[in-house]
C-alpha cells in the first residue's frame, strides 16, 4: 500500500520509569497521537549511548527522542543530570552532521503526564513532517 | 548457542477487542512470521488468560523455541506474567521481550488502523532483532531484613504498623508531629455511625505506644534514605522538643508558665496554644514540646543580644517584673536605653515587613518606669564565689561599657572595682546627652543597681598606669575611657570666640557650668551630637538653630524621631551644604562660607558620597558655630603601658578584646573612637566573658561564641495579623520645651504598652524566657537539647503521612478570611469537638453566640479546575451531612441548608446519613453560591445562588457559613517522593504501581503506600489501605530473601583505561578500585546504566540492556517498514 503523505520514522528512547509509564497513561486514557515514534524501552535515559542516537539517524530515522523523568524526579538520582549533558553535546554535533538540530529532542515526562507525552509526540511528528525526510536516509522517502 | 540455533516464537496478543478493534492482529502475527529466525508465529485471543499462556508454554516445547516475544500490552504490569510463563516451559525468564501493542499502539492510533497496524508490525521487528541477542540470566537474591518503617502517624500509619508488628515484625512508626493520630485525631465525630472519634482511636493509639514490638518515633523527620529493597538505611531526624521524654510525664506546668502564644495547627487556626504544648490530651506519647524556630531577629541584631522576644512576650501577659528581669539578665540600663538607644532591633522586626515594627526600646523603658512607680524588684548584693574572691577586676571608666562588665562580673561572683576620673558615673551617657532626652535621677538608679549588686565604684580617681593597678592587686583589667574629645573640622575660623565642639560644649551645659550662646546658631553635623546640640541651644535662648548637614536626610545618622522633634522645636536643616571658612569679625565668628553639595558614589559606609558643586557658595550669617562631626579618644585615654592603633584608639583582639597586655582587655569608645552605647554595653559584657575565662584559665577563644541560630523561614499566621501601627509617645509641650530641660519623651501608659507588645508575632515561637525551667519539678526542660539523628535499617517502607486540608485564603473564596462568620468544615469540627476551643458548642466567631442559621458551601476548591484540583474531595459530602445532623441534633431549631452541586453519598450507610439529614429538615440546595457578602452590622452573611432544579435566584442570610474545603497533597509529599524514589501522580499524591491491581504498591521494590497521601480518601478505607500495605510489606519480607532483577553494569578491564568517568557518573557509587581491580559492586548497582552510556572505551556494559541488545532494536525502529497484507 503507498501513501502519499511522508510518515517520519521517529525513534523515542524512554526510561521504564517516567516517560514509558507516560506514554502508558497515554494509552490508558486513550489520548490520541500520531503513530510515527517508536519506543525503545530502557531503564533510565542515562543508558542512552550518543552512540544510539548515531545508530538511528544512519539506521534511516527521521527523527529521534530522548525522553526520560523531569530533572530531580529521576528514579535513578542523577541519571537524567548525564542525559541533558548528552543531549546538549549532540545538540552541537548535529549540525556538523548535516542534520537540522530540531531532528533531536529532549522530552521530560513524568508517568503522570500522559498529556504531555501525547503532546510531545504530535508537535515531534509535525516538525518532522515540516523537516521533510533525513538527509542521511538512502533514497530518502522511497519506501 | 551460536546464532544459528535461534528459534523465536511471536505471539500476537488481541486481548479482546482492545488490540484487535485497531490493529490487524493477523496480518502483525503473519508479517513477524516472515522474518529471519522466527520459528513460530500466531495471534492469541488472550495472551494472558490459562488458555494463551497454554498455547505459549506448548509452542515452546512443540517448535523447540529458545526466544519468545509477546505483543500485548505494557510489560509494566505483564511482563512478570509471561517471564513465569516462559520459565514455566523450561526457558529462561530473560529470554522473552514483550512489546506493547495496546497502550502505544491500538489506544493511542484508533483512527488509521493501516498506520497502527504497520506500527504494530514495526515494533515486533524491533522486539525480534532484541530477543536475538538476549542471555540467560539469574535473579539476585538479596537477604531482608525482617523489619519496616512505617512513615506517617496517622489512622492508616498506626493499623499498618500494628500489623506489621502483630505479625512479629520489629517496626519503626515515624510521625513529623509530636503526637500519633494524625487528621483523625482532631475530628469530633465520625460518619456514618458518628461515633466519636477519639474514642474510637485513642485506644490503638495508646496500643501502639505500649507495643513492644513498635518503636515509636514521634517528632522525627526522615532525612535521607539509601539502599534497596530489603535493606533500606534510614537516617531519621529526632527533633528535639527541647524537654527530657524520659522525665517528662505530662503534667503541663511548663504550659502554665509559657508566655508565649502562637496559632495552633491543631486547631485549624481558631486558638492559640503555647510555645510549649502538648497537641491534645490524649497525645501519644503524653508530652510536652517546645516549638523552637531559632532566635529572633531583634535579639540577634541588638549588639548585646538583649532577649527582646522574651521581655515583650511577658510584658504582653502583664508579668512586669519577670520581664524586667528576663532585661536585666543582660544590663542594668532598661531605663536609660530605653531612652537613648538607637534600637537597632526595631530595623529587623519582623512585625516590619507587614506594618510598623514593634517599639521595642519603648517596651523596655516602660518596664523600666514601671518598676520606678511600683518598686517590686529589690536588688541584693551577690555573694562572691569561693573560688573567685581572690581574683579582683578593675575596671577603668564608669561610662557604659565599664558599668556593663562591672555588672556582668560583679553577678559571676568576682570583687570589682570601678575607677572613674570623674565626680560621677555614667560617661557620655551622662555628660554627652542632654538631661531631656535622658533625666539624671534614671541614669542614677540604674548605675546604683550596678553599685548595690556589690561594685566599688570610685569616682574621682584618676588612674594613670596599668602597672598601679597590677600593684594593688588586681588580676584583671577593663579598660573603658571612653572617646570624649570632639573631632576638629580643620576649617579656617575654627578657634574662634564663638566656635563651640559639641561634645565640649554639651558637657559644659550637662555639668551646669556656664555657656554663653548666641542668637543665631548654626550647628555642623548630621549625628545624634548635631541634634543634641541643636536641641540644647535652643533650650538656652538661641533664636534660630541651623543644622548644616553635607548629605541628605536619609544618610542622617542620627535617630529619625529625634531629627523630627528638633525641628518640631523650630530647628532648620540645610541638606547637601558645607562650611569651608568660619568669617570671623573681631575674633569672634560673623558668620560661615559654606560650598553646596551633590551626592556622588555611595562610599565604604554605603552611603552616597558628598561632592562639592563648583561655584556654589554662599554664605551664611551666624554668631555662633558648634561643630559636631564626630569624637576621637584624647591621648590621656590610654592608660600607659597600652598600645594605640593608628587611629589613635585602643589596640585590641577583635574577639576577645585582650590588648598587647595579658589580661587587659579594652572596650567601648576608646576602641572603637565612638559609637552607641548598646554597642558599648555589648564590649563591656564581652569583655566581660573574656575576663571570666581568663580568670578560670580557660581559653579566650575556644568555645566562646554563642551561636544565635536564626529563624530559617520565618512562617506566621498571616491571618491573625491585625494592620495597625506602634502608638505615639506623648511628647512634652513646646512651651515648656523652650525653657526647661524637662523629659520630651512621657512614655507609654501601662494599657498601650500591653496593646503594643501585643503586635509581636513571636516569630521565633519560644522565647527562651525559660519560666518552663523553673516550673518544671522533674528537670525535664533542657533549652540546649540537639536534634538527634538515627539510622534505621529496615527491609520495607511504608509511607503514609497523609493529606493537608485547602486552605481558601489563598483565594480568599466564599469571603473567607475577610468575613469572620466564614469558616472551613476543619474548624466547625473544633467547635463541636468536647475537647475544642469552645468546649463542644459551635459559637460563631464574630460575637460567641450559637448560630440559628448555618449554610455549608460543598467542593470549595474541589472538582475545581482553576485550581488544578478538579477531583473529588471524597469526604465532604458526608462530613457536611454528618455536621448538619450535629447541629440539628443539639439544636433542632436551627435551619441548616447545604449549596452542593451533588450530594455524593456513595457505598453502604452513607445513602441512610444523607436520609437522615434530610429527615430532621435540613435543605440541599442544588447549586454552589455565585457570592457571598457581609452585613457589617450583624455580621451576618447573605449567601446568593441558583437553585438549578428550579432556576430560581435565591438569596438567604445566614449566621455561619461553613467551607467544605478540599484535600491535597501534603507539603512534604513531593520532596519525600524523591527522598524515596517513588513517583507522584498528576495532583501530587503518590503513585501507585497499578491503579486497581495494585493499589499499595510503589514502582519501587520494598516501598509501600498507604492512605491519604495517595489520594482522598476516607477512614475505613485509609485504614484497609494500611493494613493493605503491611499484608504486602510481611509477604516481602516473609520468605526471608527478595529476588531482584539481574540488571547491573559489568566491566571490561581489559578495555578499561582507568579515566574513572564510571565513578564519577555513579549515582550509587557502586564502582571501585582501579586497573585491573575496577569492579561494580553489584548490590549497590541499581542498573540505570549510566555509567556504560559515559564508557568512551566500552568497557562497560549493562546485563539485560547491552549495546549489542539495544543498537539492533534502535536500527529496527529506524530502517524497518511494516508492511500490509491485502
Amino acid at each position: 500500500m503507498k501513501r502519499k503523505r511522508f510518515e517520519p520514522s521517529i525513534v523515542a528512547f524512554t526510561c521504564n520509569w517516567c516517560s514509558y509509564g507516560g506514554a502508558d497513561l497515554a494509552g490508558i486514557s486513550r489520548i490520541q497521537h500520531p503513530p510515527n515514534a517508536k519506543v525503545i524501552r530502557l531503564m533510565c535515559s542515562g543508558r542512552v549511548d550518543p552512540l544510539m542516537v548515531l545508530e538511528a539517524f544512519k539506521g534511516g530515522a527521521d527523527g529521534v527522542m530522548i525522553t526520560g523523568c523531569h530533572i530531580g524526579d529521576c528514579h535513578y538520582a542523577t541519571g537524567n543530570y548525564r542525559t541533558q549533558v548528552r543531549f546538549d553535546a549532540l545538540q552541537m554535533a548535529m549540525k556538523t552532521m548535516g542534520l537540522h538540530q530540531d531532528r533531536l529532542k529532549l522530552l521530560w515526562a513524568s508517568a503522570s503526564e500522559g498529556q504531555q507525552w501525547a503532546e510531545g509526540i504530535t508537535e515531534m511528528t509535525d516538525t518532522i513532517r515540516h523537516l521533510g525526510p533525513s538527509p542521511l536516509k538512502a533514497g530518502g522517502e522511497a519506501k | 548457542m551460536s546464532d544459528t540455533d535461534i528459534r523465536i516464537g511471536v505471539f500476537v496478543c488481541n486481548c479482546g477487542l482492545n488490540i484487535a478493534g485497531t490493529v490487524d492482529c493477523e496480518s502483525v502475527a503473519k508479517y513477524a512470521a516472515t522474518l529471519p529466525d522466527v520459528a513460530h508465529s500466531v495471534d492469541l485471543l488472550f495472551a494472558c488468560s490459562d488458555d494463551g499462556q497454554e498455547n505459549i508454554k506448548q509452542a515452546i516445547r512443540e517448535h523447540n523455541l529458545n526466544r519468545v516475544v509477546v505483543a500485548s500490552c505494557t510489560p509494566r504490569t505483564h511482563e512478570p506474567v509471561f517471564r513465569a510463563c516462559v520459565e514455566e516451559a523450561g526457558l529462561n525468564r530473560y529470554l522473552y521481550d514483550q512489546v506493547n501493542l495496546r497502550e502505544h499502539v491500538s489506544w493511542v492510533h484508533m483512527d488509521d488502523h493501516d498506520l497502527a497496524t504497520m506500527k504494530a508490525q514495526e515494533l515486533v521487528a524491533m522486539a525480534i532483532e532484541r530477543v536475538k541477542y538476549l542471555e540467560p540470566l539469574e535473579r539476585k537474591a538479596v537477604d531482608v531484613i525482617q523489619s519496616a518503617a512505617v512513615i506517617g502517624g496517622g489512622v492508616a500509619g498506626i493499623s499498618a504498623a500494628l500489623d506489621l508488628a502483630n505479625a512479629g515484625f520489629e517496626t519503626h512508626l515515624i510521625e513529623s508531629r509530636p503526637t500519633i493520630g494524625g487528621q483523625m485525631a482532631l475530628l469530633d465525630k465520625v460518619f456514618p455511625q458518628n461515633d466519636c472519634a477519639i474514642c474510637i482511636l485513642g485506644p490503638i493509639m495508646s496500643k501502639v505506644g505500649q507495643h513492644p514490638k513498635i518503636n515509636l518515633m514521634t517528632y522525627s523527620e526522615l532525612d535521607d534514605v539509601e539502599g534497596y529493597v530489603g535493606n533500606f538505611r534510614l537516617k531519621v531526624r529526632k527533633k528535639s522538643p527541647f524537654i527530657d521524654w524520659d522525665k517528662c510525664n505530662g503534667c503541663g506546668d511548663c504550659e502554665k508558665v509559657c508566655p508565649v502564644s502562637v496559632t495552633s495547627e491543631y486547631e485549624f487556626g481558631i486558638d492559640t496554644r503555647r510555645a510549649v504544648y502538648r497537641p491534645f490530651p490524649q497525645a501519644v506519647p503524653n508530652r510536652y514540646t517546645i516549638e523552637k524556630r531559632g532566635t529572633s531577629p531583634c535579639r540577634i541584631a541588638c549588639p548585646a543580644h538583649v532577649n527582646v522576644q522574651a521581655f515583650v512576650t511577658l510584658l504582653k501577659e502583664e508579668r512586669f517584673s519577670e520581664a524586667l528581669e528576663i532585661y536585666r539578665k543582660n544590663s542594668p540600663f532598661a531605663g536609660t536605653l530605653g531612652r537613648v538607644c538607637t534600637n537597632p532591633c526595631q530595623a529587623e522586626c519582623e512585625r516590619g515587613k507587614y506594618d510598623e515594627a514593634v517599639s521595642i526600646k519603648n517596651l523596655h523603658r516602660f518596664l523600666a518606669d514601671y518598676e520606678r512607680e511600683h518598686g517590686e524588684l529589690e536588688i541584693e548584693a551577690t555573694e562572691p564565689d569561693k573560688k573567685k574572691k581572690k581574683k579582683k577586676v578593675a575596671i577603668v571608666g564608669a561610662g557604659p561599657a565599664g558599668l556593663a562588665c562591672a555588672y556582668d562580673l560583679v553577678r559571676a561572683g568576682y570583687p570589682v572595682t570601678v575607677f572613674e576620673a570623674r565626680k560621677e558615673a555614667g560617661g557620655l551617657l551622662r555628660w554627652g546627652i542632654p538631661e531631656y532626652r535622658l533625666p539624671r535621677d534614671i541614669l542614677q538608679e540604674e548605675i546604683d543597681i550596678v553599685q548595690k549588686l556589690g561594685v566599688d565604684l570610685q569616682t574621682d580617681t584618676k588612674v594613670e598606669s596599668i602597672k598601679e593597678l597590677k600593684d594593688q592587686g588586681f588580676k584583671a583589667v577593663f579598660v573603658a575611657t571612653g572617646a570624649p574629645a570632639s573631632r576638629m573640622m580643620k576649617v579656617q575660623g575654627e578657634t574662634a570666640k564663638g566656635v563651640h565642639h559639641a561634645l565640649d560644649f554639651l558637657d559644659r551645659v550637662n555639668s551646669g557650668k556656664k555657656v554663653t550662646i548666641g542668637l543665631n546658631i548654626a550647628v555642623i553635623g548630621g549625628g545624634n551630637a548635631a541634634i543634641d546640640a541643636a536641641r540644647t541651644a535652643r533650650r538656652l535662648g538661641a533664636r534660630k538653630v541651623t543644622i548644616v548637614y553635607r548629605r541628605s536626610r536619609e544618610e542622617m545618622p542620627a535617630i529619625a524621631s529625634e531629627v523630627d522633634e528638633a525641628e518640631r522645636e523650630g530647628v532648620k536643616i540645610d541638606f547637601l551644604a558645607t562650611p569651608v571658612k568660619i568669617l570671623v569679625s573681631d575674633k569672634a565668628v560673623s558668620g560661615m562660607k559654606c560650598v553646596r553639595m551633590r551626592l556622588g558614589a555611595p562610599d565604604d559606609s554605603g552611603r552616597r558620597r558628598p561632592v562639592p558643586i563648583p561655584d556654589s557658595e554662599f554664605k551664611m550669617k551666624v554668631d555662633t558655630v558648634i561643630i559636631a562631626i564626630g569624637q576621637e579618644v584624647t591621648p590621656d585615654a590610654l592608660l600607659s603601658g597600652l598600645e594605640p592603633s593608628m587611629w589613635g584608639t585602643l589596640e585590641v583582639d577583635p574577639v576577645t578584646l585582650q590588648t598587647n597586655l595579658k589580661g587587659v582587655f579594652g572596650g567601648g569608645d576608646v576602641v572603637s573612637g565612638g559609637a552607641t552605647a548598646i554597642e558599648a554595653v555589648a564590649t563591656g559584657k564581652e569583655a566581660a566573658k573574656s575576663i571570666d575565662r581568663y580568670l578560670m584559665k580557660e581559653d579566650l577563644v575556644e568555645g566562646r561564641e554563642e551561636i544565635l541560630v536564626p529563624i530559617e523561614d520565618i512562617e506566621v499566621d498571616e491571618t491573625s495579623i491585625q494592620m495597625r501601627y506602634a502608638p505615639v509617645m506623648k511628647t512634652l509641650s513646646m512651651n515648656k520645651r523652650k525653657t526647661t530641660f524637662g523629659e520630651v519623651e512621657l512614655g507609654f501608659d501601662k494599657d498601650i504598652a500591653v496593646t503594643e507588645a501585643g503586635r509581636c508575632l513571636s516569630c521565633a515561637v519560644c522565647c527562651e524566657c525559660e519560666k518552663c525551667v523553673e516550673a518544671c519539678k522533674l528537670e525535664a526542660v533542657d533549652h540546649s537539647l540537639q536534634d538527634e539523628i538515627v539510622e534505621l535499617n529496615v527491609g520495607t517502607i511504608i509511607v503514609a503521612t497523609g493529606f493537608k486540608v485547602h486552605d481558601p485564603l489563598e483565594t480568599r473564596e466564599f469571603g473567607y478570611g475577610t468575613f469572620e462568620n466564614v469558616i472551613t468544615n476543619a474548624q466547625l469540627e473544633r467547635l463541636t469537638n468536647a475537647a475544642g476551643p469552645t468546649q463542644g458548642k459551635p459559637k460563631r466567631p464574630s460575637d460567641h453566640t450559637i448560630p440559628k442559621r448555618v449554610a455549608f458551601v460543598q467542593c470549595v476548591g474541589s472538582r475545581d479546575r482553576r485550581f488544578d484540583t478538579d477531583y473529588c474531595c471524597y469526604i465532604g459530602c458526608e462530613n457536611s451531612l454528618k455536621q448538619a445532623i450535629q447541629i440539628k441534633e443539639k439544636y433542632p431549631e436551627t435551619e441548616v441548608t447545604i449549596y452542593a452541586m451533588d450530594i455524593r453519598t456513595h457505598g453502604l450507610g452513607y445513602e441512610g446519613l444523607y436520609r437522615r439529614a434530610r429527615e430532621m429538615g435540613v435543605i440541599v440546595v442544588k447549586g454552589r453560591p455565585s457570592e457571598i457578602e457581609e452585613d457589617p452590622e450583624t455580621k451576618s452573611l447573605i449567601v446568593m445562588a441558583e437553585d438549578l432544579y428550579t432556576g430560581e435566584r435565591l438569596e438567604t442570610t445566614t449566621d455561619l457559613v461553613v467551607l467544605a474545603t478540599a484535600l491535597l497533597p501534603n507539603d512534604d509529599t513531593a520532596e519525600l517522593a524523591r527522598k524515596l524514589k517513588v513517583s507522584t501522580g498528576e495532583y501530587g499524591y503518590l503513585m501507585e504501581a497499578h491503579p486497581k491491581l495494585r493499589p499499595v504498591d510503589s514502582f519501587q521494590d520494598g516501598v509501600f503506600l498507604a492512605g491519604a497521601v495517595l489520594g482522598p480518601m476516607d477512614i475505613p478505607k485509609a485504614v484497609a489501605y494500611g493494613k493493605g500495605a503491611a499484608a504486602g510489606a510481611q509477604a516481602l519480607m516473609a520468605p526471608g530473601v527478595f529476588y531482584v532483577e539481574p540488571i547491573y553494569a559489568e566491566i571490561d578491564t581489559d578495555l578499561c583505561f582507568d579515566c574513572d568517568l564510571c565513578s564519577d557518573v555513579c549515582p550509587y557509587g557502586a564502582i571501585t578500585g582501579t586497573g585491573e581491580e575496577r569492579r561494580v559492586m553489584f548490590e549497590l548497582c541499581q542498573g540505570c546504566g549510566t555509567c556504560a552510556a559515559a564508557c568512551p572505551k566500552n568497557a562497560i556494559d549493562m546485563r539485560h540492556y547491552r549495546k549489542q541488545q539495544i543498537i539492533p532494536q534502535v536500527i529496527a525502529a529506524a530502517s524497518v517498514k511494516g508492511a500490509l497484507v491485502p
